[in-house]
């Protein structure tokens, strides 16, 4: 038969990473719809350092094996997060599902990762042999393809606590509980004394990785709402340029049409 | 991991040493033969097979049994010993909140856990708490009825 593992402490979860070829298991939602009786999963659940949340000056610290009911419940969570939270699937899911298996799964889909995406939130990957702290842009390869290697585990999501007040969030989705995103969008901007200093965008769902275009919101740093006007359509053809939605079950044109309109709709509600 | 998984099932200290990626609901109406959870979908979007995991309301057909290692279990057939399923079996039966009775362990148990975290919830809430239950045959305004009745009828027991 094959060996599963049960780790009850984060040292003893990391060795058996290590040692031996486990699929890492916390909530379940996603390894259990095609579940095999042959894998080797090592649980998770049990292990306390990978729990809850905490935050320091700088950071909310959220535990990978942190459900998303978890996330609801705390006063930690930032509202931006706690929106995106309330519209995954429904309560029965949201008790198992953790936010380690949100971003482990590597789908770009994932709703939470999309608010990790959005915030440029860093996460924290453990080995026995030591750990390392990267932004999630650069944690995801590909589709279903995580920088993460076979000894490492995903202990941790770092999310910057400053600047997530002027949210902007929209998940489409087909059937409102349990809707898988079809397309989603989170977007942030944040101004001091009359001009921008951060302003953030993400896309989930079009492409194999969520789309973080750092490099085209940059655009608006430092101006004023009128300048940042001045410049808005420069910005959304480049964005119109950057956004090649894949084929799925709906066509990449739906896609396209609706990323541009939400687009516009947050500059919009932004004042631009 | 030697196979060995111990949990509460329905109050009894349980141990199961079969393979820890065997899904919840699967031993459940096997090997313990509790079929009032039943199998829908098997991806997570039905309900049908919701048990109570540790006060929450988890499907389980998304549970493997190593994730069920040290955890307390109600199923339908442990909660109807209590006087809360009492209330909430009168309600449903009040309103013909029930028709051909698949979704409704299900719904039960959903039933049970809004109201535990909730006494008194609005319609909109009970329509969010019971959301991750399919019914195809009372289009739900007679579940949330039953529900209603239940809080306001139970006051003292949630």
């Amino acid at each position: 038969m094959v060996k599963s593992y049960l780790a009850s402490s984060l040292e003893e979860a990391l060795e058996l990473r290590g040692k031996f070829d486990l699929i890492p298991y916390c909530g379940g939602t996603d390894l259990m719809i095609d579940d095999d009786e042959e894998r080797a999963y090592l649980f998770l659940h049990q292990v306390p350092e990978l729990k809850g949340l905490n935050e320091d000056d700088e950071y909310i610290r959220i535990g990978a094996a942190c459900t998303f009911t978890e996330l609801l419940e705390s006063r930690l969570t930032p509202a931006i997060l706690k929106n995106a939270v309330s519209q995954i699937a429904a309560p029965a899911i949201r008790n198992l599902g953790t936010v380690g298996g949100n971003i482990g799964n590597g789908s770009p889909k994932a709703d939470t990762a999309l608010i990790f995406f959005v915030t440029d939130s860093k996460v924290r990957l453990m080995s026995s042999k030591g750990q390392r702290t990267v932004p999630i842009s650069r944690l995801y390869l590909g589709r279903n393809k995580l920088d993460l290697k076979p000894d490492e585990l995903i202990t941790e999501v770092l999310m910057p606590k400053h600047g997530l007040d002027n949210y902007y969030y929209k998940k489409i989705g087909a059937r409102r509980a349990l809707a898988i995103s079809r397309l989603s969008f989170a977007g942030l901007m944040k101004a001091e004394n009359g001009r921008i200093t951060s302003f953030a965008t993400a896309f989930g769902a079009i492409t194999d990785v969520i789309l973080r275009r750092d490099d085209l919101d940059n655009l608006f740093i430092g101006k004023t709402l009128d300048e940042a006007k001045a410049v808005k359509d420069e910005y959304i053809k480049a964005y119109d340029k950057a956004i090649v939605p894949i084929q799925g079950r709906i066509s990449a044109e739906y896609r396209k049409d609706v990323c541009m309109n939400l687009l516009k709709d947050f500059l919009d509600s932004m004042g631009i | 991991m030697e196979n060995i998984i111990k949990f509460n099932l329905n109050g009894k200290e349980t141990v199961y040493t079969g393979s820890p990626s065997a899904r919840l609901l699967d031993v459940l109406r096997e090997d313990y033969r509790l079929i009032g959870t039943k199998c829908g979908c098997k991806e997570g979007e039905c309900g049908a097979c919701s048990v109570i995991m540790d006060g929450r309301l988890v499907n389980s057909c998304m549970v493997a049994m190593g994730r069920a290692n040290g955890s307390s279990i109600m199923t339908i057939e442990g909660y109807r010993e209590t006087e809360r399923f009492a209330a909430l079996d009168k309600a449903y039966a009040e309103v013909s909140a029930v028709q051909c009775g698949f979704c409704i362990p299900g719904m039960i148990l959903a039933s049970e856990c809004l109201l535990a975290k909730n006494p008194n919830p609005t319609a909109e809430e009970i329509r969010e708490g019971i959301s991750g239950n399919l019914c195809r045959c009372t289009g739900y305004n007679a579940i949330v009825k039953a529900i209603t009745i239940a809080s306001e009828g139970g006051r003292g027991l949630w």
